[in-house]
């Protein structure tokens, strides 16, 4: 396929689900049931073109850094606005990420969502949020990211609220979307500096403006703090910390949805902005955004140990994982961050549709049994749905064996690089960056910990309730997705070697973009490394990473790069290799304990979790109260708005209106007096003026006689008044 | 006789540049053959029609990038007036189509093909202004196309109002044509030439008497007043439009006006252009009349007129027939910078314009088929009666307001900015009171569609699918170009530079 | 040789005398039996005295319209006529498709009936025809 072709047929995946969208919003009354198979049958068509596309992408062209276009959208004189779309590695992959779970997705509401009264709608919604995120997919400018970045913001309020007859879905609504503004805040001031310092919003004629070394407003601190904003606007969409607190109240839109937007795609578009736009980020910047994942990977892996909703656990341990991959981006890891985006977008979507699958048997179990008090999504209710709901429990538990990071899986492969990398980064830094590995393995321990705890209080032993023994395995039509999805949580998919991602053709084809910064304000370990400084130690490395290297070299513009005598493409490669097997010891070791641990309170009750949980008292409700983040935004930040409204509100009432008041007083005098004049002047003056528009309108309206002898006489009369004032006046 | 010879040649040569325009006489003697011999098929002739003027625009397309005189300088290619032929083609077509689904031509008539064969016959004279470039041939085409419109005018005969506005058409055209020949005439006698070319060069060479020469310019521009309706050129206006039938309405207001925008910014280019051009695009106008302010002045009498006038109308034609009174006001905004940016404003304007006033048209007609009535009051409720129907027309009428994300903003952001780029805030603050003004004729009806009358919306208005889509067909470019319009900018840009000999 | 005012002497002679023998010839060959019809003046079939505030029938002017269309236009074939030796086959073929065109036209005032001298179909006035038009705001 040619480029043109690429970008043609680009643009017809991005479109597609759009039609889904039209065709079930304006005809979906009318089609009923048939919509889900329409949706499902054209995201199938889209992934398929998804496909098409990524391979010519990956295969053809993996050395062409981006197929792009570009056109001019606005041009007002000297204002010129140019957008267009591409295609790199990175959005190739996303491509097929977004397609294949949405597309999953559609399948699995065909079953999942068949009872509900608004079905066409929610196919429909489902159309215009991948609609959406494939605009952030294949955006190569900031003001198509930024368009289609509030679009996905629209959408996803309309799926998280889509049972808005309940309140609490009508708020988590309101919450993401009111959450995701304040991000959005920052990603427009970011923009903003960046265009009115470079005078363009594409990606590229950016950081050539970077990399020339135009700094906004001459300082580097404005560039990092631009980076920050679009940051900001990332943190937002991915949930990091302090603005994580929208996902897990956004679990009460419909279960596919959460599988769709707060596992794979919406809050993966953060991290996919910050990988998109990693060239622009200073060491400051860079810090600060490595900062931001470490605390949120730890504290929502703390918080999700003690929560008993189903996907509440889930979406913490989104919230978590997310952190890490922002971790490990800030911490320079551009591949292993993108690498764990991809893995976790599998493995966690199958979470999420077993989720899902677990309380649509719940829920047909309660209906069965005449229940409506029970919580369904309660994992104390639950229990023993091994027996009773085989095939979720096997894709489940082998997902969990992903998520945590145990070998065989994919979620080994990326996770054990990402936390290589930290490591290598706190060896390069030193000094109080050590805390970030430490809080890193911390948390993936915690990620074992309570994802074991999950499965085994959920599927292991009796059940806990009538309903839980009464549960039934679902159709195939939810089951195929969840096996889709757990199979492609195999290493053999990403690397050849099931202990080392770095051999895999991801690592070969995500490569790490030259940072455009200058290079007193970026890390010296992510400069290019030149060929006088080659270490002799990765000589010693194996042939077959020497041979991947080189590709690496191959595909990287930078021309000191093109040095043949080392394999790395700087420092923190080098180091983070060295890592390697400390970081897949410690982890192994880490993951095992966690889990051995979690089998011993909930499996084998050898520690009594009740007694676990008085002795930490105090630790246990911290965490089962999230921090108290609700609440602390609840104290500050709300209680701070609405205390300052009331503030300027009494302001307003005493003082503003006492010296209105007072000046009443005085002018009142004067406006007896002036009141007469007033009336009969000023006022005759206002309407003078509106209504003579409506008079004059209608004595010209009297012009129109309808007699053609007067038309002729004004036309000769019009015609002299022309000439006489003319032939004086020019 | 070399003399001759070399008129022969002219002449063969032209031919070869006059292929569009022989596309369309062909086309109206095929039409009115078949429309004898065939007389029980009702729209074989509009058929006919439409296939010449497809085969019109084709010859047309081949015409880019020409620039030539022929017909011993009688007529100009150029790429303004490709583009303005492209509008006045587009737009003959989509009324034939328009002309379908029309109940009112229907009714009882049976010589619907003579319809289509003027329309041919219009086109072809709009065709033949847009290249006029001598004041005869100005005078013919203009005659051409008027006399045809006479016809279509009062083609629903047994309506008495469509005879009354034909017969008052005839009459007010023939006064202005008159008015015309006056001021051809003492410019002939002026400057010894029909030619705007030689006038051109005479005038360079030369200098004229003031008095006279502004007689006889704003004689000629009383003759292009007509046709695009400026004040006070216009009384015509509403009686013809509320009139005759809706397509004709629809098509004067956009084809005719296209053609005489046309001619008029050729006449002023070819005939006042000074060689010593500025670099900026500015026109140097020679002679010692200030033809800025003389437009300018039509310009703010074209607008304010139309829309104080508008705000008081009930009838939905009558409206739209102000409406588009104030519009030729916009455009003679920007035609009195006379500038290269003025004139792209104004092929830009165009464009937009004849997407959405043709689609209002179209949309009155509709609801007039239903209704049989063009009353605002009968728009009540409309918003519910059928919404697809009341979502286009929405459209449609905030693009005619020029208000975002819609063409017609684009529109008049670009006639504002030519009009400032010249200097004359006045005029730009004028027009912008003016838009403010219409805002109120034009969401009155938006007003009435959604918020008023709301019970009688079980009543629903049903369409057949394809009149939808055609509406449709309007809408959405209506928006898209409210978004995307850089395309129509650069193919205007490509288009502004009238062609002036060498 | 005779100058060019000879030629138009010579023209004028045989103008004259080509209506001269006509009108002499018509004599002494026709009939004569006048009546007082045949000696007025004739005036297209009106009656040429007596009031003129008259309807004069609307069909005369179709057919007269018609007849003074096609008569101006083939005025162009004089012009067309002398410089036809010089202009050779283009002049041919362009006059081919003017007379066409005229054919054409001629054709379709025939097929559409406009040369029928039909009897008028008798119209009886309503009220609301009597009615001035509706004045117009």
């Amino acid at each position: 396929m040619t480029h043109d072709a690429v970008l043609l047929l680009s643009i017809i995946i991005l479109l597609t689900p759009l039609l889904s969208f039209l065709i079930n919003v304006f005809f979906g009354g009318k089609l009923g049931k048939i919509s889900g198979i329409i949706g499902t049958s054209i995201l199938g068509i889209d992934f398929v073109m998804a496909i098409v596309v990524a391979f010519t992408k990956l295969v053809t062209y993996p050395d062409i850094h981006t197929i792009q276009t570009r056109f001019e959208w606005i041009s007002l004189g000297p204002i010129k606005v140019v957008i267009g779309y591409g295609i790199d590695n990175i959005a190739a992959m996303m491509l097929i990420v977004v397609t294949l779970i949405s597309f999953l997705v559609h399948l699995f509401s065909t079953e999942y969502m068949s009872d509900d009264r608004r079905y066409p709608k929610f196919y429909a919604y489902l159309g215009l949020f991948t609609f959406s995120m494939l605009g952030i997919v294949i955006a190569n400018n900031f003001l198509l990211m930024y368009m289609f970045w509030e679009l996905v913001g629209i959408s996803s309020y309309l799926l998280i609220g889509f049972w808005y007859e309940k309140n609490s879905a009508s708020n988590a609504g309101k919450k993401a979307f009111i959450t995701n503004r304040i991000g959005d805040l920052g990603f427009f001031t970011g923009i903003m500096i960046l265009y009115m310092t470079y005078g363009t919003f594409m990606f590229d004629e950016v950081f050539a403006g970077i990399s020339s070394g135009v700094m906004p407003f001459n300082s580097p601190t404005f560039l990092t703090l631009a980076g920050i904003g679009i940051f900001l606007g990332a943190m937002g969409k991915s949930a990091q910390w302090p603005l994580h607190v929208w996902l897990p109240d956004a679990m009460e839109g419909p279960t596919p949805v959460s599988a769709l937007i707060h596992a794979a795609t919406m809050v993966a578009a953060g991290v996919y902005l910050v990988a998109k736009v990693f060239a622009m980020f200073t060491a400051d910047a860079l810090t600060f955004i490595a900062a931001i994942g470490t605390i949120t990977a730890f504290v929502s892996a703390t918080i999700a140990i003690t929560q008993v909703d189903f996907k509440k656990v889930l979406a913490y341990s989104t919230v978590s994982q997310l952190g890490f991959m922002i971790m490990s981006l800030g911490v320079g890891g551009y591949t292993n961050g993108f690498f764990h985006l991809v893995t976790h977008a599998w493995f966690k979507a199958a979470l999420f549709l077993a989720a899902g699958s677990v309380i649509h048997a719940m829920h047909h179990a309660m209906h069965h049994m005449h229940d409506h008090h029970t919580d369904p999504q309660d994992i104390n209710n639950m229990g023993g749905l091994r027996k009773t709901m085989p095939w979720t429990y096997r894709t489940f538990l082998f997902v969990t064996l992903a998520l945590s990071g145990v070998p065989l899986t994919s979620g080994f492969l990326s996770k054990d690089g990402l936390l290589a990398g930290t490591l290598a980064y706190a060896n390069l830094t030193g000094g109080w960056h050590w805390i970030i590995p430490v809080m890193g393995f911390a948390a993936a321990g915690m990620t074992a910990f309570y994802m074991f705890r999950l499965t085994i209080v959920a599927f292991h032993g009796e059940p806990k309730t009538k309903i839980a023994s009464h549960t039934h395995e679902n159709k195939s039509v939810i089951l195929i997705p969840l096996i889709v999805l757990s199979v492609l949580s195999l290493w053999f998919f990403y690397s050849p070697t099931p202990i080392d991602g770095s051999k895999g053709w991801v690592h070969r084809l995500v490569v790490q973009p030259a940072s455009a910064v200058p290079a007193a304000y970026q890390w010296s370990f992510l400069l290019p490394e030149h060929a006088g400084e080659a270490s002799p130690a990765m000589h010693a490395e194996g042939e077959g990473h020497e041979a991947a290297a080189t590709e690496e070299l191959h595909h990287e513009a930078q021309p000191a790069a093109h040095a043949t005598t080392h394999a790395y493409l700087n420092k923190f490669q080098e180091e983070s290799h060295h890592f390697h097997y400390i970081a897949m010891f410690l982890s192994v070791l880490i993951a095992g304990g966690a889990i051995g641990l979690a089998f011993m309170i909930y499996q084998y009750k050898v520690i009594s979790a009740d007694k676990l949980e008085a002795r930490l008292k105090f630790l246990h409700t911290f965490s089962l109260n999230k921090w108290y983040f609700d609440e602390l935004y609840q104290a500050t930040v709300i209680a701070g708005t609405v205390a300052l409204s009331k503030m300027l509100s009494w302001f307003d009432t005493y003082i503003v209106d006492g010296l209105v008041n007072l000046s009443a007083y005085i002018t009142r005098g004067f406006s007896f007096i002036t009141g007469l004049f007033d009336n009969h002047v000023i006022d005759g003056a206002v309407n003078l003026i509106a209504n003579t528009t409506g008079f004059v309108g209608a004595r010209l309206r009297k012009v129109q006689t309808g007699h053609i002898q007067t038309y002729l006489v004004f036309v000769l009369v019009g015609l002299l008044v022309l000439l006489y004032y003319f032939s004086i006046n020019f | 006789m070399m003399d001759l010879n070399y008129i022969t040649e002219d002449l063969i040569k032209s031919v070869g540049q006059f292929l569009p325009e022989t596309a369309l006489i062909i086309t109206f003697l095929v039409a009115m053959m078949a429309d004898i011999l065939f007389k029980r098929s009702k729209h074989l002739t509009g058929y006919i029609a439409m296939a010449g003027l497809v085969i019109a625009g084709f010859l047309l397309y081949h015409q880019t990038g020409v620039n030539f005189k022929g017909f011993a300088n009688m007529l100009v290619i150029d790429a303004f007036g490709q583009f303005m032929k492209y509008i006045v083609l587009l737009s003959s077509l989509i009324i034939i189509i328009f002309s379908f689904y029309s109940d009112e031509l229907h009714a009882a008539h049976s010589r619907l093909g003579e319809y289509y064969t003027l329309i041919i016959g219009m086109t072809f004279g709009m065709m033949l202004l847009v290249g006029s470039s001598n004041l005869i041939m100005i005078y013919l085409a203009i005659e051409t196309m008027s006399i045809s419109s006479y016809i279509l005018a009062g083609y629903t005969k047994e309506v008495k109002r469509a005879s009354e506005a034909s017969l008052k058409y005839v009459i007010f055209g023939a006064v202005s044509s008159g008015i015309m020949v006056y001021g051809i005439s003492i410019m002939f006698g002026l400057t010894g030439s029909l030619n705007l070319f030689d006038i051109n060069q005479y005038l360079a060479s030369h200098q004229v008497d003031h008095l006279p020469l502004l007689i006889s310019g704003l004689l000629i521009v009383a003759g292009f007043g007509y046709k695009i309706s400026a004040v006070p050129f216009h009384f015509w206006t509403p009686d013809v439009y509320e009139g005759a039938p809706i397509t004709i309405t629809a098509y004067l207001s956009v084809a005719s006006k296209a053609a005489g925008f046309a001619v008029m910014l050729r006449f002023f280019k070819t005939t006042f252009f000074g060689a010593d051009q500025l670099l900026d695009g500015t026109w140097h106008l020679l002679g010692s009349i200030n033809w800025h302010y003389v437009v300018a002045a039509l310009a703010i009498l074209t607008m304010t007129l139309g829309n104080l006038v508008a705000l008081w109308q009930s009838n939905m034609k009558r409206m739209l027939a102000y409406s588009s009174i104030a519009h030729a006001g916009y455009l003679l905004m920007a035609v009195s910078v006379m500038n290269d940016g003025g004139v792209s404003a104004v092929l830009i304007y165009f464009f937009f314009y004849m997407l959405m006033n043709l689609g209002a048209f179209f949309v009155v007609q509709l609801v007039s088929n239903k209704l049989h009535t063009e009353d605002i009051e009968a728009y009540s409720g409309l918003g519910y009666r059928s919404p697809l129907i009341g979502v286009a027309l929405t459209i449609f009428l905030i693009s005619l307001t020029g208000l975002p994300p819609t063409a017609g903003f684009i529109g008049k952001l670009y006639v504002f900015t030519s009009v400032i780029d010249a200097g004359y805030y006045w005029l730009a603050v004028v027009g912008v009171l003016n838009s403010v003004v219409s805002l109120y004729y034009y969401v009155k009806v938006i007003r009435n569609m959604y918020l008023r009358d709301i019970e009688s919306k079980e009543d629903k208005l049903v369409f057949s699918p394809s009149a939808i889509v055609i509406v449709f067909v309007l809408a959405v470019p209506t928006l898209i170009f409210g978004m995307y319009f850089t395309p129509i900018v650069e193919w205007a840009n490509f288009s502004m530079n009238i062609f002036i000999g060498n | 040789m005779v100058t060019e005012f000879g030629i138009i002497l010579l023209y004028f002679i045989l103008g004259f005398l080509f209506v001269g023998i006509a009108l002499v010839m018509a004599a002494l060959i026709r009939p004569s039996h006048p009546n007082p019809i045949k000696n007025s003046t004739y005036e297209c079939g009106e009656i040429p005295i007596g009031e003129p505030w008259i309807r004069f029938n609307v069909r005369f002017y179709v057919i007269a319209l018609v007849f003074l269309l096609f008569d101006v236009e083939v005025v162009f074939l004089l012009p067309w006529a002398i410089v036809f030796k010089q202009l050779g086959w283009f002049a041919f073929i362009e006059m081919i498709i003017f007379v066409v065109i005229l054919l054409v036209g001629l054709a379709y005032v025939w097929g559409k009936g406009d040369l029928d001298w039909e009897k008028p179909k008798p119209y009886i006035a309503k009220l609301e025809d009597l009615v001035l038009g509706k004045k117009k705001q």
